[in-house]
């Protein structure tokens, strides 16, 4: 039965366990009712005292009265009421007591047009300030290159401590004094240390958070063009909803999806954007170093095609589409194809992907007891967030990791070698603390635990509960579109096609096989055979600066397509804005497009790379059988495409079943006495978001972490693929005998997570 | 947070030891933080920067949760005070009765602002919320001790007496 209350007359329906604030504006009834304080996500306080409704009981006793909706449990037939005098002029006075102290500076204030205050304000009619008075003024801390603060415009609602204490668990933001003069800020100046801390901006309702990298290009918020989008910082897939004006990307913020990120967004998700901005990003077609003009470029790459000695490399970091282009490519030429450069990622693609039941984010939120497999929040932060969550609910939780992460510290720690992680994970099965939990889910960070470890895990899920669920994550957008149709010893081929001088050219598709890639040690040894490079790429990257042809690609959000996320969720994104060049000089770009003759004044930003592969296609006479192709593995991969708005769909599970490979993939041994490496990741640190200056800056500095008993000040790394001497940064608490590195320093090694590496110690005094 | 001061950084051997001796009697570490900083407060007159960092490190909490108690609560001083501190209710009771009288009288007498140190280091008027001695309004603490009601004549005897006990040789 359809349960309903009544809010001047009109039925508002409900669920049972909703507050009357709640349920209105789901209803879009939110206009009746002014609020401050109540956020979906961090609930309701009745702090404000601006949600007043007046209740009519049933009974005859007790005469009407007014209280706050946001505390009040909705329940079949209420009778509520806001046009009432009382109502009214509660609503019109509190407004009025919190306008008191707040600057009349909208005009300069960047929340303006997009300010709840400010619509609350406009809502309830207070329009002349009586209160003639000294108004009360902070001094504002510097919060870092993030978040701007403007305390002097707080209405003191909390939500912004609500926020960072209770949900995102972080340390170094509070609420200080008491009355009228409470300051929200950290205990001194200096950047905020939460990896959500972005998310103070939008919980906000004025302007005391604003976004400080948005304020450097700022526009307003109806000038602002947006659209639908995914986040391309790593597996989870969040939506995201990118603003951009006059052809430059402004500002990223959350997009509701009921199942991933209904809220809130990571500071990577929101900041790291700024890649599509970065003044070394490729925006012009490159020969041999020099911009060129695309037909040039082309003319040299589709030489290189012609002479039959070229191979292709993909890159989960691209969408589906573009990865289905290049294959489709390779396909037509009959040249060997790759979708990950290196066999170690290629296997953990395969054992990610036939991994089944992956718990959504709300999935994670309702467990009641985690396992935790390595540094999830450096990984994914928003998986990490969806697991402080679940703690706040009351769950347990256990961490298996080599160091004492942030989420270790927030339940009970179990230091762990990744080599030890497979068997550790074989072991879960049995293992007491899962005894008796009705909702246990795994989260690993997938690159930690390597395809042996994720192997184990499948066959642990199989003998855990069937409402168990597990999920693993890496930084890549698009794992499993990438991989799916290259995935059984592609990257081995490839690497022995150029090994054996069949191939000469190697074209890349966001891919950085010469630079930080898994396995770029190998590819940099293999480098010397290679007559030329062809990159596609909207980020600049040593396979770029060493290419021969670089081909300029748009951003996410300048173009459509799908990424296929950790559950195996296919979600579309919508071009969002059309870049326009950033033109060097007037004269230079308009002289091959004069206006007068119909040209365009501005040449367009950087194409698709599905126009740059068609246009290959083209110049090779082959584009029938390629979009054939390229229609044909689309349809296979996904019969139906969702829409960009569409909450997307999950990858056919008999799909995923063909990587259902029973063999354990093996995993090279370790000495209990030998040094091994795991992976150190940051949460600001992903492909692209290291292109994002003002992210950037609060990254923590190079070096190799391990326990603080070691006494040296260097260390000299050496792997199959070369050395590598970094600084020795102690961590305390880290299990001894292994050394966190970060994946250029892998990449550089030859080495992947839970492998031995001979470690010469300096002492600098 | 991290935080770069430590517990040893208040070189009081003493009072590190019944610190901890604090906090290993309470049920949790983070229930003996008002204890913690009272003893702190005692021991080196208000809570600096070392005794706030300590003061988190002893009970576990983070150092902003310890300076949101500190901003919280009056009866924590988190900057020099002088000798005697004179805490004047000026809640409603009070207020009504005339606390702003003797709040204007002290501070004048003080020759600083409320919360500053006057009469060469003797004194330190703050102005407070409600003390409980609504029956006796105007209240006001005296160095802890709670005196009232309170008037201009009397007000006046301590703050003559403390002026005097300034000038005296050490």
């Amino acid at each position: 039965m359809k349960r309903i209350f009544y809010l001047d007359g009109q039925p508002v329906p409900f669920t049972s366990g909703q507050n009357v604030l709640e349920a209105a504006i789901a209803a879009g009834m939110a206009r009746q009712i002014p609020y401050f304080c109540y956020h979906p996500a961090l609930g309701s306080l009745g702090a404000c005292r601006q949600c007043a409704v007046k209740i009519y009981p049933h009974d005859d006793k007790h005469p009407p009265r007014v209280t706050m909706a946001c505390l009040l449990p909705a329940s079949d037939h209420l009778q509520l009421a806001t046009v009432d005098q009382e109502v009214h002029t509660e609503h019109r006075k509190i407004i009025e007591l919190l306008m008191l102290n707040h600057p009349l500076d909208c005009p300069v204030c960047d929340e303006g047009g997009q300010c709840h205050l400010q619509d609350m304000t406009v809502q309830t009619g207070h329009a002349v300030r009586r209160y003639s008075g000294p108004k009360r003024t902070y001094r504002d801390q510097d919060l870092g290159p993030l978040v701007h603060q403007e305390m002097n415009r707080c209405i003191t609602c909390y939500r912004c401590v609500r926020f960072y204490q209770d949900t995102a668990q972080g340390d170094d933001f509070g609420v200080f004094g008491s009355r009228d003069r409470v300051y929200f800020g950290r205990l001194e100046d200096g950047p905020l240390e939460s990896p959500f801390s972005g998310n103070l901006v939008e919980v906000c309702p004025t302007g005391v958070f604003t976004d400080k990298v948005f304020r450097h290009d700022y526009a307003r918020v109806w000038d602002l063009q947006q659209g639908p989008s995914v986040c391309p910082h790593c597996a989870v897939g969040c939506n995201t909803l990118p603003g951009a004006r006059l052809g430059t990307l402004r500002r990223v913020r959350a997009r509701h999806h009921p199942e991933i990120n209904p809220h809130f967004l990571c500071d990577r998700g929101r900041y790291g954007f700024r890649y599509v901005t970065a003044a070394e990003r490729p925006v012009r077609a490159r020969l041999h170093g020099v911009h060129s003009r695309q037909d040039a470029v082309l003319r040299q790459v589709a030489t290189r095609l012609q002479e039959g000695r070229s191979g292709f490399l993909g890159s989960p970091r691209e969408d589906v589409q573009s990865n289905l282009a290049l294959f489709a490519l390779a396909d037509c030429l009959h040249a060997p194809f790759a979708a990950l450069s290196s066999p170690w990622m290629e296997a953990l693609a395969q054992q990610c992907m036939a991994l089944p039941q992956a718990p959504t984010l709300n999935d994670v939120e309702m467990a009641d007891h985690l396992i935790v497999l390595g540094d999830l929040g450096g990984v994914a932060p928003m998986a990490e967030l969806a697991a402080r969550q679940a703690l706040r609910h009351g769950a347990r939780l256990t961490v298996l990791a080599s160091r004492p992460t942030a989420l270790a510290e927030a339940g009970d720690y179990r230091p762990t070698r990744p080599s030890a992680l497979p068997d550790l994970v074989t072991g879960l099965a049995e293992d007491a603390c899962l005894q008796g939990s009705r909702r246990p889910v795994i989260l690993a960070a997938a690159e930690t635990l390597g395809p042996a470890g994720v192997h184990a895990l499948r066959k642990t899920l199989a003998r855990l509960p069937a409402n168990a669920r597990a999920g693993v994550f890496q930084n890549s957008p698009n794992l499993f579109g990438a991989a799916y149709f290259a995935a059984d010893g592609h990257t081995v081929r490839l690497q022995h096609a150029l090994r054996q001088r069949e191939i000469d050219h190697l074209l890349c598709l966001a891919a950085d096989p010469l630079g930080s890639d898994w396995g770029a040690g190998i590819w940099r040894s293999l480098a010397p055979g290679l007559q030329g490079v062809t990159v596609l790429d909207m980020v600049d990257t040593d396979t770029v600066r060493a290419a021969e042809t670089v081909l300029p690609m748009a951003a996410f959000p300048e173009r459509d397509g799908l990424f296929i996320n950790y559950e195996g969720r296919i979600q579309a994104f919508a071009p969002v804005y059309r870049r326009e060049a950033q033109v060097p000089s007037w004269q230079e770009n308009t002289r091959g497009f004069p206006a007068a003759a119909g040209g365009q004044m501005h040449p367009l930003g950087p194409p698709t790379p599905q126009y740059w592969l068609g246009r290959l296609a083209e110049l090779l006479d082959i584009v029938k059988p390629w979009q054939e192709r390229l229609t044909f593995y689309q349809r296979f991969l996904c019969p139906i495409a969702p829409r960009p708005d569409h909450p997307g769909i999950l990858l056919d599970d008999a799909l995923r079943a063909r990587f259902e490979i029973a063999a354990a993939p093996a995993a090279a041994p370790v000495g209990t006495e030998d040094w091994e490496l795991d992976l150190f990741r940051w949460h600001g640190g992903e492909a692209l978001a290291d292109a994002a200056a003002e992210l950037q800056s609060l990254a923590p500095s190079r070096g190799l972490r391990l326990n603080a008993d070691v006494d040296a000040s260097f260390a000299t790394l050496s792997g199959p693929c070369g050395r590598l001497r970094l600084p020795v940064l102690p961590i305390v608490g880290m299990v001894a005998g292994v050394a966190a590195l970060d994946q250029e320093g892998f990449a550089q090694l030859g080495l992947h997570p839970g492998e031995a590496v001979q470690i010469q110690w300096e002492t600098v005094s | 947070m991290s935080s770069p001061i430590s517990i040893a950084d208040l070189q009081d051997t003493a009072l590190i030891a019944r610190l901890q001796a604090l906090v290993a009697e309470s049920p949790v570490p983070a229930a003996a933080i008002s204890a913690v900083l009272y003893t702190l407060q005692d021991a080196r007159g208000y809570i600096d920067d070392v005794a706030l960092h300590a003061a988190a490190q002893l009970t576990g909490l983070s150092p902003v949760r310890v300076e949101e108690l500190c901003t919280f609560y009056s009866l924590v001083l988190r900057a020099p005070a002088g000798r005697h501190v004179l805490r004047i209710c000026d809640s409603i009771a009070c207020h009504l009765a005339g606390a702003q009288d003797l709040l204007a009288q002290a501070q004048a007498y003080s020759g600083v602002a409320l919360g500053e140190v006057g009469l060469r280091g003797a004194l330190t008027v703050v102005p407070h919320v409600c003390i409980g001695l609504c029956d006796r309004a105007p209240a006001l603490l005296v160095d802890g001790e709670a005196a009232g009601p309170v008037d201009a004549t009397s007000l006046a005897q301590w703050l003559e007496q403390w002026e005097a006990d300034a000038w005296k040789p050490s």
